[in-house]
């Protein structure tokens, strides 16, 4: 790994590898830190949002033949999928026992990894670039920079800052804050902290099902492809600071060239080194790096 | 308050276990045998959780580590330093206890949602260590070679019906040792500290230690319940350090009831007998005990024997207390 | 016995504590007085260590405790009591007072013998008998009515056989006829066990009634301390907490 540092080349394809890999991670763990800060909810089934987001549009592509179609779609039909779910069944259990949260998700996990492979198959799949994409990459350095990683990074960061400007400057933002920070006071000022949630959790969603679509060019596709980026966004969250979005693009990213520079070594040490990296932000600042006092 | 005592405990202990021992006369199947020894497995497992999430009040998602970590030391402890059992057994307890004194050390002072999901971060390190070490652990294969079974003591485990012997003695001992831990001041400092941890530290309790503590013998027994089961499949597979034994602990304990000493060990059975009925039926597993699950989320909160015990409960319903969690009036 | 020396405590720029320096004889009955937001429950919660100070010295019996944790200060003989009841819904009363018993004695994490220890009952039992909750032994503390609760606070806080006793509003919540009966159990309380004890409170009634001494906390500083004659007199307690008819329509 180390004779990886003394070639430009070998900097170049593994880094914009981590970039990419941290930009979905953070689209996945932004909308998990939103649904937590605002519902006080761990919503454990993210990753098979994620997962559906990449089928949805791995199908619309093949239907329609355009990615953009298929980006689209997919976010939209995660975001609408978060919705009902949180209606239908997550709200039912707010405000229990955390484990029957749990059980919620975990049965959807359950259920919507068979019917993946119902639909799907089992098998992995892939979907290779998109025809818009097929183009000669960009050599920087010697190294490979495909066009597509630069519009994943592009789009990651556009969303990245209408979020960012969402929460932070919007009436929409402020009445969000509010809600997650004391929501029968909001809602004795009349905010409807229902819609609030279910806002919330659809956005999260389609976070998480944006990624899903922006991961199939470059990931396969797989029943049970969610968890581990669940793990990893959980990761990022306590690394970042939960509810912060400049602390999950850090942690992200973080973690994204960790995994990418950490394969060509001993696989064993990217698990590791994430470990060790959110071990010692427990222990010296257990709020994460950007995080506020819980 | 019941009168407690050991010596009587014990007793009803022996008499379980006569009362196991006795069963196979009555169902000779092998599948009987079979269900018995994997649900003593789970049994002990979901119990060893029910330690942390019912008693002290610490919901950990990633118990399925210590399941994980159990089958393989034994197998693999078995396997290549070809230790009789006993050994085995021993230093399986202690690389559990071990490794549970350093995790539980890093994750119990954290909040109650990082204490969860931290749990279960640990517990898929460990699966992608398994995975990834195909040199010593098999991979995704498993543990090949099979996990030797010399005799010790005259106690021959290649003899099923040793075998079979050997898991009922292993959880009525191990159900008993909980029980006691349980009924003991510690098991009621467990209590306090679940109740209201603040109150407790100004009781002059350290609750961290004693949380580490409960999370150190949640972890041996989980463990000893992973012994078990490599014993009884004579390998260990990833699958028992994967992500969905933790979730189908919390479901057994869920569906036993969370207040009652013996709901992880009904929900245990039942839930293995769901399993075993569900793939009989249905190649669509998940899909199938996912609908399940979601049932029971959303309409059966207190599980089976939870359920009955309040039926049979004669303590005054009067006001709703305080409890923090759904279930807590009238613990055992 | 309990001396504060300059005590300060400040949260987020906004001072709660300063320079606050009291002396509690030891077995005296205090009363912790002032207007709200004057500083009291943090003046407590600085003594039984849930708060860290920023500086001042709190010394129990010439030891200084000041920043230690609050379980090491609990052992040094400092019980509390809350505001708000702050017990263990699931356990029974005797259930509860008996684990306080254990965590007094260390024996809390014992595992070699069943719950209850034989030797632990007696004192349950006299905690028990002290506060009037025999009664109620086998009921749920959850269940208890809301003036239950609080004489199970102070019964938990009793069973660690307390050198000084912070009780914060003991009769918090209450009717005026339970209040009554609550001050009249805490002073046979004090009488018997000749403790140090400091209650916070805001019935004035009950204040000129039973406490042997006041001290009176207006924003974080010390007002006035003396007897009650004195305190009620005290021309700047009047002006900031009681009013100038108190006087008039509570004659002494």
């Amino acid at each position: 790994m180390l004779a990886c540092f003394a070639s430009a080349s070998c900097l170049v394809t593994q880094t914009t590898g981590g970039l990419i890999s941290g930009m979905l991670l953070f689209l996945v763990a932004a909308g998990l830190s939103l649904i937590f800060g605002t519902l006080k909810v761990i919503n454990f089934m993210h990753g098979s949002l994620y997962m559906l987001g990449a089928y949805f549009a791995f199908t619309i592509y093949n239907v329609t033949g355009s990615y953009a179609l298929a980006v689209l779609g997919a976010a939209l039909g995660v975001g609408l999928f978060g919705l009902v779910f949180e209606r239908l069944f997550m709200s039912r259990v707010y405000g229990t026992d955390v484990l029957m949260q749990l059980l919620v998700c975990y049965s959807f996990i359950l259920i919507l990894d068979d019917a993946v492979k119902i639909i799907w198959g089992a098998e992995f799949r892939s979907m290779g670039m998109p025809a818009a994409f097929q183009r000669p990459p960009i050599m920087v350095a010697g190294g490979v920079l495909p066009v597509f990683y630069l519009f994943l990074i592009g789009i990651t960061v556009l969303v990245a800052l209408v979020l960012g400007f969402l929460i932070t400057r919007t009436r929409i933002g402020k009445i969000v804050r509010a809600a997650a920070v004391n929501p029968t006071m909001a809602s004795a000022l009349g905010i409807n902290t229902t819609m609030v949630y279910a806002g919330v959790f659809a956005l999260g969603s389609l976070l998480a099902g944006l990624a899903g679509a922006l991961a199939v060019p470059v990931r396969s596709l797989v029943a049970g492809m969610g968890f581990s980026i669940l793990i990893e966004s959980f990761i990022v969250t306590i690394i970042g600071g939960m509810g912060s979005v400049a602390g999950a693009l850090v942690g992200a990213l973080l973690i994204g060239l960790v995994r990418s520079f950490g394969s060509i070594g001993f696989p064993l040490f990217t698990e590791g080194i994430m470990f060790l990296f959110m071990t010692l932000i427990l222990i010296t600042k257990p709020t994460g790096l950007f995080g506020k006092e819980l | 308050m019941r009168k407690p005592s050991i010596g009587r405990d014990a007793l009803v202990a022996v008499a379980l276990l006569a009362l196991l021992a006795a069963l196979p006369m009555i169902f000779p199947a092998k599948s009987f045998a079979d269900f018995v020894m994997r649900a003593s497995a789970f049994a002990i497992f979901a119990t060893s959780l029910n330690l942390l999430v019912g008693y002290a009040g610490m919901v950990s998602f990633g118990h399925g580590l210590f399941f994980g970590l159990g089958a393989y030391s034994f197998a693999l402890l078995m396997q290549k330093l070809g230790t009789s059992i006993p050994v085995a057994f021993a230093l399986t307890v202690f690389i559990n206890a071990l490794v549970a004194a350093i995790i539980g050390a890093i994750c119990v002072p954290l909040k109650e949602i990082y204490f969860s999901f931290l749990t279960l971060a640990f517990q898929m390190l460990l699966y992608s260590l398994i995975i990834a070490w195909t040199t010593i652990t098999g991979g995704d294969q498993g543990l090949t070679g099979g996990v030797p079974r010399p005799p010790f003591l005259g106690v021959h485990l290649d003899d099923p019906h040793h075998l079979y012997l050997f898991c009922c003695t292993t959880l009525v001992v191990s159900l008993f040792l909980m029980w006691h831990l349980v009924q003991s001041p510690f098991g009621y400092t467990l209590r306090m500290i679940r109740d209201n941890p603040r109150r407790a530290s100004f009781l002059g309790i350290q609750v961290w230690r004693i949380r580490v503590l409960a999370f150190i013998v949640a972890g041996v027994f989980g463990g000893i319940g992973g012994v078990l089961i490599s014993l009884f499949v004579s390998s260990a597979y990833p699958d028992f350090a994967y992500w969905t034994v933790s979730g189908e602990a919390v479901f057994m304990i869920m569906l036993g009831g969370v207040s009652v000493f013996f709901g992880p060990l009904v929900g245990a059975a039942l839930l293995l007998l769901l399993n075993d009925l569900i793939t009989r039926v249905t190649e669509h597993y998940s899909l199938v005990l996912g609908v399940v699950i979601l049932v029971f989320a959303l309409g059966l909160r207190k599980g089976l024997l939870g359920f009955v015990m309040q039926a049979w409960r004669k303590y005054a319903p009067a006001a709703p207390g305080p409890g923090k969690n759904p279930g807590t009036q009238g613990r055992h | 016995m309990l001396k504060i020396e300059n005590l300060q405590k400040s949260f987020g720029g906004i001072s709660a504590i300063s320079e606050v320096s009291l002396h509690f004889a030891a077995g005296s009955l205090t009363a912790v007085i002032g207007p709200n937001g004057a500083g009291k429950t943090s003046f407590f919660n600085l003594i039984c260590g849930a708060l860290r100070p920023d500086g001042g010295r709190i010394l129990l019996d010439g030891e200084n405790i000041a920043g230690l944790s609050a379980p090491a200060i609990v052992r040094r003989g400092i019980g509390r009591a809350f505001q708000i009841a702050s017990i263990f819904p699931s356990l029974s009363v005797r259930e509860a007072i008996l684990g306080a018993v254990n965590a007094h004695h260390r024996w809390h994490a014992r595992l070699g013998r069943r719950f209850p220890l034989t030797v632990a009952k007696p004192q349950a039992d006299e905690v028990m008998e002290l506060v009037g909750l025999t009664a109620q032994a086998d009921t749920l503390s959850g269940n208890l009515s809301h003036g239950d609760q609080k004489v199970l606070d102070i019964a938990l806080a009793l069973a660690l056989e307390p050198r000084v006793l912070l009780l914060d509003e003991p009769t918090a919540g209450m009717g005026p006829e339970e209040r009554g009966r609550m001050m009249e159990t805490v002073h046979q309380l004090w009488q018997r066990k000749k403790m140090t004890l400091i209650f916070i409170e805001h019935d004035m009634d009950i204040v000129f009634k039973f406490a042997q001494t006041i001290r009176v906390l207006s924003y974080g500083r010390v007002l006035a301390e003396g007897t009650p004659e004195e305190v009620r007199r005290h021309p700047s307690v009047i002006e900031a907490y009681l009013g100038a008819r108190y006087d008039a329509e509570h004659p002494p």
